[in-house]
């Protein structure tokens, strides 16, 4: 049996941590400080609640390319691209789902400084 | 992109000998045809800051150009009684068992049945959408129906049934709670008005868990998901005590004719046959292999092992979602050339899906003749653990995978399928539909990731050592599990070494004895992986590439085995891991799996053992002040994914020299379930110096040794700098080595 609660995962992201927010452009595949690993692990395990399905990225050429997604919580249901969004880095991508899960999770828009493509 | 899936298939048998046949069955829903062609795998991994895709051309006997029609894949296990005279003249009966419903709920569910599903006529126990325990009859535009009031609840065990009874034109529902108390109760006896004769239908056959489709065909449909003990079919309308005293009796006098069908799951578990104790000997055959050997509705915890009560395990945990066999036709047939070497092969089938190519692989194995050793070396194919991961849904289905990754996850067009097509089977790492382990795994469907650009883990990244080899211009046999296993160390014997690979994970009595044998008998052996030798498994008896595992209670598992199943119905012996069977891989191969660490990987840094005299040929060429390994393709370093460490008290050998460890894994390096028994904050690997890889190397018997390197991410690391790197020329050395007669 499986038995799993994304919902647990409850770590308060304060919005005006930005300073999280600037470690994370600076560096989007880690290593990361202590208080942007929980931020970090707050998202992933959560899943993006709030949307129709989890991000995940979709490979369109192997270790050159890819297409986001959001992966339905039903099995047996497709994954929806977002063929708008496609990354030549993984780190683009990483930043690009990390400010959607931001806005959604805290409510606040990122400032301008922020919200760009990865520096 | 391009489309990896518009065609499948698979090959029988997955393993062959130069001289055999294999056919391919294979199957497209859209592609009229496809161009064929074999090629033999030196590397399958497409990623490109890698060696690449490298797949040799072979001539074939067959035209490039083939036919394809599609093939569907029928899902779902169940029961299936031939139908007979004692059936098809049935008037008053009784029918029932004792559930435990799975998905309640879920859709129109059938338990027992004598029914037609495209006239819907004949009988049928089951639950109806709401999770309602039904009972229907209906023949010729009439039909009769009593259904209880409540739904079942999930995961709780009911005595379940009705009957009919002719002369007073009744029929009733039954269900008795086993545990009737805290809102579980569900217990309630139902009548309606019945039928006084009923005509069956011709030609159709008694199916437990489901029913059949039609008449004279093999095909069934409203699968049942949960478990059955002890079905009774009884000629005469009994009460709910009568119908307990059926379900509870397993000795039956022969005196009561009217006993129709008495079954006992719980013998020939690891066969397909279902037993009928009634003088009747309505015996049944199984589809899709079910789940055997699970507790029934009198476990009462006095054994975990079946074998230790066989009474106590009555049960057969049907899914609506078991694949064990695609029943897919040939499309295709091959003879290995007898000058064919052995390797990992595959079938290549390309064609145009619209604009999109396509490009799908079928993987199969040719092994080196057994006793004929055509190399001094051996490459063990690790088919079981291929089959262990075979479909893996672990990331689509398991929310907490990208927080283990540790990064978004990045899915690929297989997974795609997978997500959209279960019907294609899952892995021991996934769970059916309704939640319950997946506990077998067959090569009888297609299998995504044990192909050339299938997903990269066992199988992707056990082909980078294979294009090592042939980078280094190094000749080498192929073996595999499933051949170890069935003929044990004669397998590996006619070889001075045998090298395992990057994640030789599941592994039976039979192939560990084998390994254990080699290595006492003068063998060298190179465990060049992580996480080796970790889960216990079981072949099927009789039914090839067919392997069986139980979870159980310990060990990094994606799920929990039920309480008292852990003993597989292939063989009776325990599974779990081999730490908890008395044989911690260190015992075996010096270490054992400790963490998984997916931030990034590591180098490791020498000990003073690599220092000691007389090893001057494991370290030529090699400067021990300069980390081993920064670099490779899984994680940037040479030690990560899943490692392993030493531990004398589970079993390293007290001859082993320690060489190289690493210990400095970061915040990532997360251990395994077994190595923390108290909690406390600071166990990751940037406060936990158990969270390790470590580099091994140990004499055994008879001039033989042993060398580890505890990292699934080492092989990955090899082709580095186009090949001129510490970690290739450390396994070069040992190679050389290795392969020199003279005792080590």
């Amino acid at each position: 049996m499986l038995v799993t609660y994304p919902e647990a995962a409850h770590w308060p992201i304060d919005p005006a941590r930005l300073d999280l927010v600037e470690e994370f452009r600076a560096k989007p595949r880690g290593p990361h400080g202590d208080e942007l690993q929980k931020l970090l692990h707050r998202m992933r395990w959560n899943g993006d609640p709030q949307s129709d399905g989890r991000y995940v990225l979709v490979v369109t050429e192997p270790g050159k390319q890819w297409t986001l997604g959001r992966l339905p919580r039903q099995r047996g249901k497709p994954i929806e691209l977002m063929r708008n969004h496609v990354f030549t880095s993984i780190a683009e991508a990483e930043w690009e789902v990390f400010k959607l899960r931001w806005e959604a999770l805290t409510g606040t828009s990122l400032p301008p400084h922020l919200s760009g493509p990865l520096a | 992109m391009t489309d990896t899936t518009s065609v499948l298939g698979y090959a029988w048998p997955l393993v062959a000998s130069p001289g055999e046949e294999i056919t391919f069955q294979l199957s497209s829903p859209t592609l009229p045809s496809a161009e064929a062609v074999l090629v033999r795998v030196r590397c399958g991994d497409p990623d490109p800051n890698g060696p690449g895709l490298r797949l040799e051309e072979l001539p074939a006997s067959f035209d490039r150009t083939i036919g394809l029609t599609h093939q569907p894949i029928r899902p779902g296990s169940c029961a299936v009684v031939p139908d007979g005279p004692p059936l098809s003249a049935l008037q008053s009966f009784t029918v029932g068992a004792f559930l435990w419903p799975t998905l309640p709920g879920e859709r129109i569910q059938t338990v027992l049945s004598r029914w037609r599903g495209d006239t819907k006529e004949g009988w049928r126990l089951g639950l109806d959408e709401t999770g309602r325990l039904e009972f229907v009859l209906a023949m010729q535009g009439k039909s009769w129906r009593v259904a209880t009031t409540e739904p079942l609840l999930s995961r709780e065990w009911v005595l379940a049934g009705a009957a009919w009874d002719a002369d007073a034109g009744r029929i009733r529902i039954m269900v008795r709670s086993a545990d009737p108390q805290a809102g579980r109760d569900r217990s309630q006896v139902v009548e309606a008005e019945g039928p006084t004769s009923m005509r069956w239908p011709e030609a159709t056959p008694l199916a437990i868990a489901a029913h059949a489709s039609t008449a004279g065909k093999e095909t069934f449909e409203g699968f049942y998901d949960g478990k059955i003990d002890r079905p009774r079919l009884y000629a005469a309308a009994e009460t709910l005590d009568g119908l307990h005293r059926l379900c509870e009796t397993t000795s039956f006098p022969t005196t009561d004719q009217r006993l129709l069908g008495a079954w006992d799951f719980s013998r020939g578990m690891a066969t397909d046959q279902v037993t009928d104790l009634s003088t009747q000997h309505l015996h049944g055959t199984l589809r899709q292999m079910p789940t055997r050997a699970v507790t029934g509705a009198n476990w009462d915890g006095s054994t975990d092992r079946w074998t230790d009560c066989p009474a106590q395990y009555g049960a057969i945990h049907f899914h609506s979602d078991d694949v064990a066999d695609a029943e897919w036709k040939p499309t295709l047939r091959f003879r290995v050339p007898t000058d064919w070497k052995s390797g990992f092969y595959a079938l290549r089938l390309r064609a145009m899906q619209g604009a999109e190519p396509v490009e799908s692989f079928v993987g199969f194995f040719v092994r080196a003749e057994i006793g004929k050793p055509t190399s001094k070396l051996a490459f063990v194919a690790s088919t079981a653990t291929f089959l262990a991961y075979a479909n893996s849904a672990l990331r689509l289905d398991q929310v907490h995978a990208e927080a283990m990754l540790e990064g978004l996850l990045t899915l690929s067009r297989d997974d795609a399928y997978l997500q959209e097509h279960r019907e294609l089977g899952l892995s021991t790492y996934d769970t059916h539909a309704d939640g319950s382990g997946w506990n077998i795994s067959s090569a009888r469907r297609p299998i995504l990731n044990m192909r050339p650009r299938g997903n990269v883990f066992n199988y992707g990244n056990d082909t980078h050592f294979i294009d090592w080899l042939e980078a280094i211009g190094q000749d080498y046999d192929i073996v595999t599990d499933d051949d170890i296993h069935r003929h044990g160390v004669q397998v590996l014997k006619p070889y001075t070494c045998v090298v395992t690979g990057s994640h030789p994970e599941y592994i039976s009595r039979e192939i560990w004895e084998a390994f254990d044998a080699y290595q006492r008998g003068g063998g060298r052996h190179m465990y060049l992986g992580g996480n080796g030798f970790y889960w216990r498994i079981a072949y099927h008896p009789t039914v090839p590439h067919t392997i069986e595992m139980r979870r159980g209670m310990t060990g990094l598992r994606t799920w929990e085995g039920e309480a008292g199943e852990t003993a597989l119905a292939f063989t009776g012996e325990p599974s779990s891991t081999w730490r908890s069977n008395g044989r911690p891989p260190q015992r075996l191969v010096g270490v054992g799996f400790d963490a998984q660490v997916f931030t990034h990987s590591s180098p490791y840094r020498w000990l003073d053992g690599a220092r000691a005299p007389g090893l001057g040929w494991l370290t030529a060429g090699i400067d021990l002040d300069t980390p081993l390994g920064d670099f490779g393709l899984r994680g940037n370093g040479a030690a990560g994914v899943e490692i392993d460490r030493v531990d004398f008290s589970l079993g390293t050998p007290p001859g082993t020299v320690w060489l190289a460890t690493a210990d400095r894994l970061g915040y990532g390096g997360t251990p395994a379930p077994e190595e923390i028994r108290t909690l406390h904050r600071g166990v990751m690997g940037d406060q936990n110096a158990q969270v390790r890889a470590d580099l091994v190397f140990f004499p055994t018997a008879n001039g033989g040794a042993v060398f580890s390197t505890g990292s699934i991410a080492w092989v990955c690391a090899l082709s580095h700098n186009d090949y001129d790197n510490n970690v290739s020329r450390l396994t070069r050395n040992v190679l050389k080595r290795f392969l020199d007669p003279a005792p080590l």
